[in-house]
């Protein structure tokens, strides 16, 4: 039976003491739930691996604990915190066959040959593999995604109780990737061990997580299920790491409880904002440069200049199967970056280099606050 | 404000430093305690030593009361002292130079010529460095002594021109044999880099409307300067290092090693020794550093293997080229081999042919020899075991757990790589032998150290090289598992790294079944090995026992050589570029 896990204050300093420390976590406090699959998710350097590797005890971190079930383990070495790792080059053993592969963890616990065998033969069962167990070969004489499976049954095989990822799909061909995520979700709700799964693919997060924690520079931005970091990302960074988002410079005119105005920069556009979707700060005054976010599906074009337009032009079409993505440059002063727009189908009369007209979908605008870094 | 919490947090860090270093498995830290223990005391402690010596007056007793510079002025006041330096330095500098000039063009040949027989013209190419050199200087006696037979020869096609052939005893036999034994290492490592550089770098040059001289110049050749600066530094510590080839052809021209032997054969002078001892360290440092300084000044690519197909000359007349000068050298530097095994089985050879066939070479050998045979066996094999465990520990300590000194380790260990031979047991000597709380000197344990000390580098090398390729990951993983650091290193880190620990093993054992330098200084009546038996026999003029042992010993390195070959692939052969 799982139990929670709990950071507190959790902070990782490399090279402390020296010229340049880098702080790789900084003060890191949040709880995942008994048995949840949990996906920590963020660019490279983030963080998201020294928080795994601090979990299993690879690293020794710098200040705050580490609870599981109350009890608190950061000084536990890590071969006596029970915890099970699947490493992303899978890290198996070539001098061993599968069976010793798979049995390693229940060798070094001294368990009694026929219940190794036992445990091995179910766990190779879950995750599939019993056709390899009776060839028994070394791990070279698997798939990738065998072999991924062999990595996952060796973690599993001793029950342990936590379950860390470290990008496990990283090193498979993208249709493999996606049918093992499924698997591993699988895998992981049979067995109900509080798990852990680092990565950097927010699709592949949003595919397996119960919950996903988007981490920035060793700080958790934003905690929260697919859903509600998708329509509710409450800030620039997310948003745009959770899907796309377009951003519109723009003064902030009126704040109220109920809707917010903004007006853009020199287009000289008022476009309202509900209550819910403005993320700004409760400081912000009016008068403040803010930012206007919309995803690509919460705009749209026209060909003729409605109320609330952005004249912009067409550089390219792209035909994606269930939606057309345009894209399209408008005002410097607007925004730098040129927008995708995701239209569900063709705009008859619209070419590339057309000049056309962009509109935020009523209510679909949010509001940000600007930050430096938040494009790729 | 933030750097606030900076500094709360490394004070929280600090204070949980002890509690959490009381938790933590610590079996590394004491196997780790055993090759730093040895170290010092078998290699700092003896450096240290001959470091103060140095600085002692003539003799055998060290007083740090009175210190002088007595040992150093002999290199000022002394003639026989200002020649074997000035020896010293012609033969480096002349042998290096030498060994660049056969080992590159022939590098290149190979590489990038079209030729027949590469892959024998590379076997062939080690022979020489795997055989001992001075077994090479003894059958160039043979060859090119006074009435030898190649010189025979060449005197009847240089004497009506007004030129005779210098003696091969003196400068002229230490540079032409130390020359050959070393251009391999050239030879090698050129090739290596000739045949590794990447494709597409030359490739751009020719699309660019580079000629292919301009691109040998431009292109290739700067990118091959590393591998081969590296060839050339390893040549010059050898050669400069190099005892057996003086001491026996060198005749009345001394060199810094020969030096170092004839203060404590002829006088048991250690503090003098001491002093050339110093002196030879510091020109191979000198050279090391000025090699590094050379390098780092200027921004090499590293040679990097590719996929794409280098391009080969396919001109006859440079086939016809390379194939002749490839063939000429190759032959030039096994004919000492030959010459060995001819001469085993006669009972002289002086002028044209050898005369009286025989067999009593060889009969002899039990009855005269197996005393040294066992001692070879005995001692090499002993301290090849000790050595694979001591560098395997300290290569997998200093690679993987990256204490604070790992890099201090890392120099420390590969010291006695550049230390001469002769260098090596004057620093022993000097602080084993006497009244000392550990006097070891004159007994089997003094050679078994002091051979572990010299091939240390060998196996370390050779595990740590192993070790970077094996993914950190997998000892984690068993981390994870459960398993506690001893558990990890018996069940995953050996038999990974196993291959790694057998060539360095290899290695280590079949140099150190030819060792000279060292031994030289270090056996008494006891402890004589094959290498003593057969510089002994060559001093008498027993040229035949001494041909007959070489064979045999010839035999056996070649035996564990091939066969390694044979089971692991290539790679040991590229070994000995190290050693």
């Amino acid at each position: 039976m799982s139990l929670d896990l709990n950071y507190r204050d959790v902070t990782k300093i490399f090279g402390a003491g020296g010229k340049n420390p880098v702080r790789a976590l900084r003060e890191v406090s949040f709880t995942i739930q008994p048995g949840e699959l949990f996906c920590l998710l963020g660019p490279s350097g983030c963080g998201k691996t020294t928080l795994l590797r601090s979990t299993a005890g690879l690293e020794s971190i710098s200040s705050g604990h580490i609870f599981y079930g109350g009890k608190d383990i950061t000084s536990i070495p890590p071969f006596r915190r029970n915890i099970g790792m699947v490493f992303q080059s899978f890290a198996l053993y070539p001098h061993m066959n599968i069976f010793e592969n798979v049995a390693y963890g229940l060798r070094v616990r001294k368990t009694p040959e026929d219940e190794v065998k036992r445990k091995v033969t179910k766990v190779m069962e879950l995750v599939g593999l019993m056709e390899e167990l009776k060839r028994n070969p070394s791990p070279s004489g698997l798939s990738g995604g065998q072999q991924q499976r062999v990595a996952i049954a060796r973690a599993l095989v001793y029950d342990p109780d936590i379950l860390l990822l470290d990008e496990p799909l990283a090193n498979l061909d993208a249709k493999l990737r996606r049918y093992m995520r499924a698997e591993i979700r699988r895998i992981q709700k049979a067995t109900n061990i509080t798990t852990i799964f680092v990565t950097h693919d927010q699709e592949e997060a949003m595919a397996v997580g119960d919950r996903l924690a988007v981490m920035r520079k060793g700080i958790v931005e934003q905690i929260g299920t697919a859903d509600e970091l998708y329509n509710k990302p409450n800030s620039a960074f997310v948003a745009n790491f959770i899907g796309k988002m377009n951003f519109l410079n723009a003064t902030l005119t009126a704040r109220g409880s109920g809707l917010s105005n903004v007006t853009l920069a020199h287009a000289g556009l008022e476009i309202e904002v509900p209550g819910a979707r403005n993320y700004l700060p409760p400081s912000i005054t009016p008068n403040t440069m803010v930012m206007v976010g919309a995803r690509p599906e919460q705009l749209n074009i026209d060909i003729s200049k409605a109320p609330g337009g952005i004249e912009g032009k067409v550089l390219i079409i792209q035909h994606l199967g269930q939606f057309v993505r345009y894209e399209v440059s408008v005002d410097s002063a607007i925004s730098s970056q040129a927008f995708e727009i995701d239209m569900p189908a063709l705009v008859d009369g619209v070419a590339e280099g057309d000049r056309v007209y962009i509109a935020i979908k009523k209510g679909k605008a949010s509001l940000y606050l600007p930050e430096q870094g938040q494009a790729e | 404000m933030k750097r606030h919490k900076l500094d709360k947090a490394l004070a929280l860090g600090e204070a949980r430093g002890l509690k959490k270093f009381l938790q933590r498995d610590l079996t590394p830290y004491l196997v780790f305690l055993i090759p730093v223990t040895f170290l010092c005391i078998f290699l700092f402690w003896p450096l240290v030593n001959t470091f103060l010596r140095a600085f002692m007056k003539t003799g055998n007793k060290f007083n740090l009361g009175v210190l002088s510079l007595d040992g150093f002025k002999k290199f000022f006041t002394s003639s026989l002292y200002q020649r074997s330096l000035r020896n010293s330095f012609i033969v480096g500098f002349s042998v290096t130079g030498f060994s660049l000039l056969i080992g590159v063009p022939m590098g290149y040949f190979v590489a990038r010529v079209k030729m027949v027989g590469k892959p024998l013209m590379l076997s062939l190419g080690i022979l020489p460095v795997i055989m001992p050199s001075f077994i090479g200087a003894f059958s160039w006696i043979i060859l090119l002594g006074r009435q030898g037979v190649a010189r025979h020869f060449l005197n009847l096609a240089f004497t009506p021109l007004g030129i005779e052939l210098p003696s091969i005893y003196g400068m002229f036999g230490m540079i032409f044999c130390m020359s050959l034994t070393y251009y391999p290492f050239v030879f090698l490592l050129s090739h290596g880099a000739f045949s590794s550089a990447n494709a597409l770098l030359e490739d751009a040059g020719m699309l660019m409307g580079a000629g292919r001289w301009h691109i040998l110049k431009t292109i290739t050749f700067p990118l091959v300067i590393p591998s081969i600066g590296a060839a050339a530094l390893l040549v010059f510590i050898r050669a400069i290092g190099n005892f057996g080839i003086p001491a026996i052809i060198g005749g009345d021209q001394y060199v810094l090693p020969t030096l170092i032997y004839f203060r404590v054969n002829g006088f048991w002078d250690l503090n003098g020794a001491s002093s050339i001892a110093v002196v030879n360290v510091i020109i191979t440092g000198f050279v090391l550093w000025y090699q590094k300084y050379i390098v780092s000044r200027h921004e090499y690519e590293t040679v990097s293997a590719s996929r794409v197909e280098i391009k080969q000359h396919g001109h006859p007349a440079i086939r016809i080229i390379a194939m002749v000068y490839c063939l000429f050298i190759l032959i030039i530097s096994l004919a000492p081999q030959i010459v060995i095994i001819v001469m085993s089985f006669f009972e002289k050879w002086q002028g044209l042919f050898p005369e009286g066939f025989t067999l009593a070479n060889y009969i002899r050998i039990p009855k005269n020899s197996s005393n040294e045979l066992l001692n070879s066996l005995y001692l090499s094999g002993l301290a090849t075991i000790l050595t694979a465990i001591l560098g395997s520990i300290i290569a997998y300590i200093t690679e993987r757990r990256r204490p604070k000194g790992a890099g201090i380790l890392d120099m420390a260990i590969m010291a006695p790589f550049i230390l001469p031979g002769t260098v090596v047991s004057v620093a022993l000597l000097s602080a084993f032998s006497g009244k000392h709380w550990i006097s070891i000197g004159g007994t089997y344990t003094i050679i078994i150290i002091s051979y572990m000390v010299r091939r240390t580098p060998y196996v370390y090398r050779s595990v740590a090289a192993s070790l970077t390729q094996l993914n950190p990951s997998l000892e984690e993983a068993s981390t994870i598992a459960g398993a506690n650091w001893f558990y990890t290193f018996r069940r995953v880190s050996v038999p990974l790294i196993l291959p790694g620990i057998i060539s360095g093993s290899i290695l280590t054992f079949s140099t150190l079944l030819q060792e000279l330098s060292t031994t030289i200084l270090l056996y008494g009546a006891k402890t004589r090995t094959v290498p003593i038996q057969i510089y002994g026999a060559v001093a008498d003029g027993k040229l035949g026992e001494a041909s007959a042992l070489s064979v045999m010993l010839l035999l056996v390195v070649f035996a564990i050589v091939y066969v390694t070959n044979k089971s692991q692939g290539k790679g040991l052969s590229s070994g000995f570029k190290m050693g």
